[in-house]
């Protein structure tokens, strides 16, 4: 008696479609901006969780090559957020940092790329609640861009 | 213009006014520079003064700290913004300079899109020979509003890229010592070709408050990439930003100094782009 042999093929459960969600590099001074995301965070406010953030003694040491780099390596969008004019903690470091983000926004867009990626805010340490704000409009903006496609063409 | 040019450079050497001069001498159709120090040296006699361009402002900034007493070099009106921009940077002394102002033909000035073939600084060798040219016309992509066509542009252009690094190695205006695309970190050293966008745009961010618009980048690129027209977008940047354009304007760069409150007067808006 001959067996049979049947071959069942076991169909993979279902993956649900889900699109790939937008990667967002957050550079925050280490006197305004961190401590408000620290406040931010112990106040327990919600914000989406796309956000890596390097925190960074003055935004006026953020050179405009960080930004490209950040590109370069698939991040979507690039969040620069530091102390309001006048109350940086060394005199006049983002006055450097205002000026560099007006030239590397504007040649950003002048190359094809989506200005929607970049933003700088002022963000001080008891503006938590701001610093909600600023990261989930941030995100949704990203996502209005889209996927970078710079990485590896 | 040649005789003109050896009279202008023995004089200059014979009166004392410089201690070396710079001369240009061209073997097998490739130009390359040489220092004399007298008037009788008979290498001025072979000296080349001709249509092709060189870096002379280069040698300022190498020779200055080796030579002493005052160097005797021609330039064009190019030549002359790079000194000027270099001497903001403080690279150079330019009392320690004799410009030999050596004006461009017609051929050269349509070639280069100039605005401005001769220059009025320092001692003129030679009459004006050419009239102002028209401005080089845009690519086509960079005249559209199209974002993703200009992305695609720039992207082919990149592209061809053999990461030779001589945009940079004949830049005048590249004097940093340590060179952001010689940084690890930044540029991968083993990606040949290299990483696309990011090793241009870092050039064209620094060259946005310093470059002339020589465009001897894109005379010396083998890929034919149009370095010019990225620079000039660059400057245009900076010109838009601040009013401020390198070679011409009189004050520092506005984006390496600190500055004052009043300079960020209606930036605000800028800053957002939501």
């Amino acid at each position: 008696m001959e067996e049979t042999l049947e071959v069942v093929e076991e169909e993979a459960p279902a993956k649900p479609e889900r699109p790939e969600d937008v990667k967002i590099l957050a550079f925050l001074c280490n006197w305004c901006s961190y401590a408000g995301a620290d406040l931010a965070g112990v106040s327990r406010l919600q914000m989406p969780p796309n956000v890596v953030d390097i925190r960074v003694m003055c935004t006026g040491t953020i050179s405009p090559h960080y930004v490209l780099k950040a590109f370069q390596e698939g991040i979507d969008g690039v969040l620069i957020a530091g102390c309001h004019i006048g109350d940086c903690h060394y005199g006049k470091g983002n006055y450097m940092t205002a000026k560099r983000f007006r030239v590397i926004k504007d040649l950003l867009a002048g190359m094809g790329i989506d200005e929607r990626r970049i933003r700088l805010e002022w963000v001080s340490a008891a503006e938590g609640q701001k610093f909600q704000d600023v990261i989930t409009s941030f995100t949704e903006q990203v996502r209005a861009a889209g996927k970078s496609r710079l990485k590896g063409v | 213009m040649k005789e003109d040019l050896q009279k202008a450079i023995k004089e200059a050497l014979s009166s004392g006014k410089a201690s070396a001069a710079v001369i240009l001498l061209e073997k097998d159709e490739e130009l390359m520079p040489k220092i004399v120090t007298s008037a009788d040296d008979p290498a001025i006699d072979s000296l080349y003064a001709g249509d092709k361009r060189y870096p002379m402002a280069s040698f300022v900034v190498m020779l200055q700290p080796v030579i002493e007493g005052n160097i005797a070099i021609p330039v064009r009106e190019c030549d002359r913004r790079m000194l000027f921009e270099l001497e903001k940077h403080n690279q150079i002394d330019p009392d320690r300079l004799v410009l030999l102002g050596t004006p461009c033909t017609q051929e050269v000035a349509d070639a280069c899109g100039c605005d401005h073939p001769f220059t009025e600084n320092g001692i003129s060798v030679a009459p004006t020979l050419a009239s102002p040219a028209e401005p080089l016309p845009l690519p086509e992509a960079l005249q559209s509003e199209d974002p993703d066509e200009k992305l695609a542009f720039w992207m082919g252009e990149f592209e061809r890229c053999i990461k030779c690094y001589g945009c940079r190695n004949v830049c005048p205006m590249c004097f940093c010592n340590d060179c952001a695309l010689d940084n690890l970190d930044l540029v991968n050293a083993a990606s040949k070709p290299p990483e696309i966008p990011i090793f241009h745009l870092i050039r064209a961010v620094d060259m946005a408050d310093r470059c002339v618009d020589c465009g001897m980048c894109e005379a010396i690129c083998p890929a034919e990439i149009p370095l010019r027209h990225l620079y000039r977008q660059a400057r245009q940047v900076v010109k838009d930003a601040f009013g401020y354009e390198p070679g011409v304007s009189e004050e520092k760069s506005p984006i390496e100094m600190l500055g004052e409150p009043s300079e960020l007067a209606g930036m605000e808006e800028g800053f957002r782009t939501s």
